[in-house]
């Protein structure tokens, strides 16, 4: 008797910490939401806002008609989906190489690596900036993907991956005398998508919200990511009455990553519940 | 026979060739720049050129620098607000929508939502939120009759406030991790567990606490990791100020580099910052490690 | 698969552009983006006379008048120097580049401006051309090293109608304190009757404006900011003296609080102070809110040079906008771009200072048609005893962000004054000695 009513509390809390947070993560972006549907000058007034007062679609098609935010969003979806795609393929090869393959140094490298985990984006950044500066590489996509493929994150978690998978899986295709990178692409590597799907969005992230490597080399307008156009935006702002058009701005930038994320969701839970299922 | 021909397919430097890719960008962009950055600190150089050295003279003048100690104190300070927080309010996210319904993964797609916004997107909208001028809790405390908190420009509010933005914003992904551990545990255990008439709170302290610790301390390791270096936050929202109680190492580092153009100064301070996070991510190592180690001892 | 490939050359080649075989010279900017209401080569829809406006319009012009050059205009935010460090170590620096003449001294010591004068003298730009405070800043080493665009300075913007209501206006002009007793006693006569603050100032993220105030008044009184160019001197009493009274406004709540730059402009246009300390280039913006009836500043708007509240001679601290040419490899014709461009921008000066900037060309400073727009008389005199820093300081910009945090944290109580002084001095030599 006691159980279930203890049972029934626990629910009751966890309804009641659910609601909670659902609360306070939607209020700042419908808030967001709401201001980017009022009047610039109302916003400039300073005054309470009603929740009847005028609304208006003007900031939004204030910001349709330039063209700059369909270019940075570009911008951010190539260098985002060439680092996935990067990072995804240049850690599982690695991964693979030390989680199930032999070669001489293996535990020594893979311990050099494992030290670069440690190594933050500031220590690097300015040499890094140099390096691209005398390859003269910047303001290119190029100079913008290729320092997120160097983060030794992803070699750690595909080769614990791979270490994770039984060792008798390969057999079958030995005895087949399969080359170790058809053992690779055709055996262990379906095995491993539950990771990928991890790295995979964890990087997109990453690259997504890269800020400080953006501003300092895509220094042309025109290539610059998302991220960083609308910083430059959000500070231009103070010398422009466009409150409301930089409120449209966040959730015209914001609404896109959602859809997709939103749209990618069924595969990404199904791929981590199907590990279970193993 | 079988057994060498296996030995043999496996090793071999051919099989370092699927390694190299990385390896290459690896030392060429991470390991390199390291150490041409430790070199940099070791002189006293301009961002356009010029050069000097000057030895250890850099990191003397670090540790006699008051504004690089308060954003030491305030890199600390964020980190301990906020990774504590956050792995906390994820798990208890990740352990309240381990569930199939569909109210659940709504949820799941809300925490995550927070998180996919850009960081410039992050900061407009809180700025949006926090500002006592406008903002949306000054407009609660004028519907409620009390005078508005301005939680940017108060020395004592601002880092609390960058804090629990930052929370806000970086729930989602622990939270998926915690739920993938969680969903480790097949349904039997739990299934024997209820036929054992366990009490919840057994069950969670048995069974959910175990499977999903390993989880619990990387993720904290890497978000340590991860906080020590925020930058986006305080440098669009408060610059650093007021009086520099919300300018972390970063930023610090940035402003040393890009405004006073004191490169090999700034990359002493970012030497600094690297020492800090190989501490932070060496600690949970230790304390793994540690209690084997006793135990072997007292044996 | 295959139709994929297509799409994607498809996409690919949509995105090319038709070869343009005209120069092409990259022209950076501050100023902030209007271009949503300021439609290609029309008249602004809204604050015409606002800076980013006015330059919007100008380029544009410029583009419509010269078809064989090509202007690639980038915008970047205040004050836009993070970008363009990043930049020249990119070697990918502008043609041309607006730059603060304060700041010219630091790019120009590190060899990477271009001197101008004999490019200048062809387009017919000589410097006896400029005012005097102009052409202090862009001189150095005998040549020029930026063309003038304006001087600015910070003023104290007046709601007269608050004014007249706190009966501080006599003959149509404010009452000004004429020392900070006076300032003191008017201000809080002002918030008696008005119930409003004497000043509305941009206090939060500001890292400017605390430093003008303080340079200003230690010029009035001919104090030695800087004994050499790498040692700064603060902690004086004369600064303790400037910097406590401005500590005792913000205490005695005489002035607006936790205001960013953004939400005092709004502020004061909302009727919410008396005096805004802002710069020159509001000026333009603020006329056209006196002009609209049913505004708080509606017929009651006036702008003075700050008063002269310590010493005996009025003093302000002035900075400009300049042109500057990065170092880097130009074709013949992008030269001639660069200088066809400069010519334009300085005969279209005049336009430019409808923002409300003080002109920094002597013939449009007497021209009868600059000096009737509204107050530009009474703030002509500034052109001549307004003063910058010395030329020979570096990292002038640096020294305000730091000398302006210290000073924030003593105005609002978070430190003491001496302290801040002190602290604001130890930073700031501390970064000079270590000037490489």
């Amino acid at each position: 008797m006691s159980r279930v009513r203890g049972r029934r509390v626990w629910q009751g809390l966890r309804y009641a910490f659910c609601a909670v947070m659902l609360i306070l993560i939607l209020l700042p972006l419908a808030w967001t939401v709401f201001l980017s549907l009022r009047n610039n000058v109302d916003l400039m007034r300073q005054a309470p806002l009603s929740l009847f007062g005028p609304y208006t679609l003007g900031n939004y098609g204030e910001l349709l008609k330039n063209r700059t935010l369909f270019r940075w969003f570009f911008n951010s979806m190539v260098v985002s989906g060439f680092s996935v795609a990067g990072v995804l393929a240049l850690s599982s090869l690695a991964g693979y190489a030390f989680g199930r393959l032999h070669f001489p140094f293996r535990n020594w490298l893979y311990a050099f690596v494992l030290m670069g985990l440690a190594i933050p984006d500031q220590s690097v950044i300015l040499t890094r900036h140099h390096i691209f500066s005398t390859l003269h590489w910047h303001n290119t996509y190029l100079a913008l993907i290729l320092p997120g493929l160097s983060a030794p994150l992803g070699v750690f978690l595909m080769t614990e991956t791979f270490r994770a998978i039984p060792k008798g899986m390969e057999d079958a295709a030995r005895l087949d005398r399969a080359s170790p990178f058809m053992i690779f692409w055709k055996v262990l590597l379906p095995q491993t998508v539950p990771a990928q799907a991890s790295l995979g969005i964890y990087t997109f992230l990453l690259s997504w919200n890269d800020y400080w490597w953006p501003l300092i080399s895509a220094t042309r307008p025109e290539m610059f990511t998302l991220t960083e156009g609308m910083a430059a935006a959000q500070t231009n702002y103070a010398e422009v009455t466009g409150m409301g058009v930089l409120m449209a701005e966040a959730v015209l930038a914001g609404l896109p990553v959602l859809i997709i994320y939103i749209a990618f969701q069924k595969h990404i839970v199904s791929a981590i519940t199907g590990m279970v299922k193993l | 026979m079988a057994v060498s021909s296996r030995n043999e397919a496996t090793r071999g430097w051919g099989n370092l060739l699927f390694a190299l890719p990385f390896l290459s960008v690896y030392v060429w962009l991470l390991v390199y720049p390291l150490l041409a950055g430790i070199r940099l600190s070791l002189y006293r150089a301009n961002l356009f050129g010029g050069e000097h050295f000057i030895a250890f003279e850099n990191y003397v003048r670090l540790f006699c620098d008051r504004t690089f100690l308060q954003a030491l104190g305030n890199s600390l300070m964020f980190v301990g607000l906020t990774v504590p927080v956050l792995v906390l309010l994820a798990l208890m996210l990740a352990l309240s929508l381990n569930r199939a319904t569909r109210f659940a993964a709504f949820m799941r797609s809300i925490v995550f939502a927070s998180s996919v916004l850009s960081v410039t997107v992050l900061t407009i909208i809180w700025r949006q939120v926090l500002v006592p001028d406008g903002g949306l809790l000054s407009h609660a405390a004028h519907l409620l009759n009390l005078t508005p908190v301005p939680f940017l420009s108060d020395q004592r509010f601002v880092l609390p406030s960058l804090a629990v933005i930052t929370v806000w914003w970086s729930l989602g992904l622990p939270m998926i991790l915690f739920l993938s551990a969680l969903q480790q545990v097949p349904r039997s255990v739990y299934e024997a567990a209820a036929l054992d008439r366990a009490t919840p709170w057994s069950v969670f302290r048995r069974i959910t606490l175990p499977a999903v610790m390993p989880a619990v301390i990387l993720v904290a390791a890497y978000e340590c990791a991860l906080q020590f270096q925020v930058f986006g936050q305080p440098q669009l929202l408060t610059q650093g100020g007021p009086n520099g109680a919300s300018r972390p190492l970063v930023l610090y580092i940035y402003e040393t580099g890009f405004n006073h153009w004191d490169i090999g100064y700034a990359a002493a301070a970012s030497q600094m910052l690297f020492a800090l996070i190989l501490v932070a991510l060496l600690v949970p190592q230790a304390a793994r490690w540690l209690p084997a180690f006793l135990k072997g001892r007292r044996a | 698969m295959k139709r994929w490939l297509f799409l994607l050359a498809l996409l690919m080649l949509a995105s090319c552009e038709k070869p343009d075989t005209r120069p092409t010279i990259t022209v950076q900017r501050i100023f902030g983006d209007c271009r949503a209401h300021v439609p290609k080569g029309r008249p602004a829809t809204i604050n015409p006379n606002g800076e980013c406006e006015i330059i919007t319009g100008l380029l544009d012009r410029f583009e419509a008048e010269n078809p064989d050059i090509r202007l690639k205009i980038i915008t970047v935010a205040w004050p836009g120097y993070d970008q363009l460090s990043a930049q020249f170590a990119a070697d990918d620096a502008p043609d041309l580049v607006t730059m603060h003449m304060a700041v010219i001294p630091d790019y120009k010591s590190h060899h990477l401006l271009m001197p101008m004068s004999e490019d200048l003298k062809e387009q017919g730009i000589t410097p006896d051309q400029f005012t005097p405070v102009a052409r202090r800043a862009v001189s150095m080493d005998g040549d020029i090293y930026g063309l003038p665009f304006d001087s600015w300075t910070q003023l104290f913007h007046i709601n007269m109608n608050l004014f007249a209501k706190a009966g501080l206006v006599k003959d149509g002009k404010p009452i000004l304190p004429r020392n900070a007793g006076e300032l003191l006693v008017q201000a809080r006569q002002f918030r008696e009757r008005t119930g409003k603050p004497y000043f509305v100032q941009s206090m939060v993220n500001e890292r400017a404006a605390y430093a003008r105030n303080l340079y200003t008044y230690l010029l009035a009184q001919d104090e030695v900011i800087f004994p050499d160019p790498n040692h700064i001197r603060l902690n004086t009493p004369r600064a303790r003296e400037i910097v406590g009274l401005f500590k005792q406004i913000y205490d005695e709540n005489m002035t607006t609080r936790d205001q960013d730059y953004g939400t005092a402009t709004a502020a004061f246009v909302n009727g919410q102070g008396g005096v805004y300390i802002v710069g020159t280039w509001m000026i333009g913006a603020f006329d056209a809110e006196a002009a609209t009836p049913g505004r708080p500043l509606y017929k009651g708007y006036t702008v003075v040079p700050y008063p002269v509240l310590f010493g005996d001679r009025p003093a302000a601290f002035v900075d400009g906008h300049a042109w500057v040419m990065p170092v880097k490899h130009r074709t013949p014709e992008q030269t001639q771009a660069v200088m066809r461009l400069l010519k334009f921008l300085s005969v279209h000066e005049a336009d430019w200072t409808r923002s409300g900037h003080l002109s920094s060309m002597k013939a449009v400073i007497t021209d009868p048609a600059y000096q009737v727009q509204p107050h530009r008389r009474d703030l002509m005199a500034i052109t001549s005893y307004g003063q910058g820093l010395p030329i020979d300081v570096q990292r002038q910009f640096a020294i305000q962000d730091m000398l302006s945090e210290e000073l924030a944290a003593a105005i609002t109580g978070a430190k003491p004054v001496d302290q801040a002084l002190h602290d604001a001095e130890t930073r700031i030599n501390d970064m000079l000695t270590n000037l490489s």
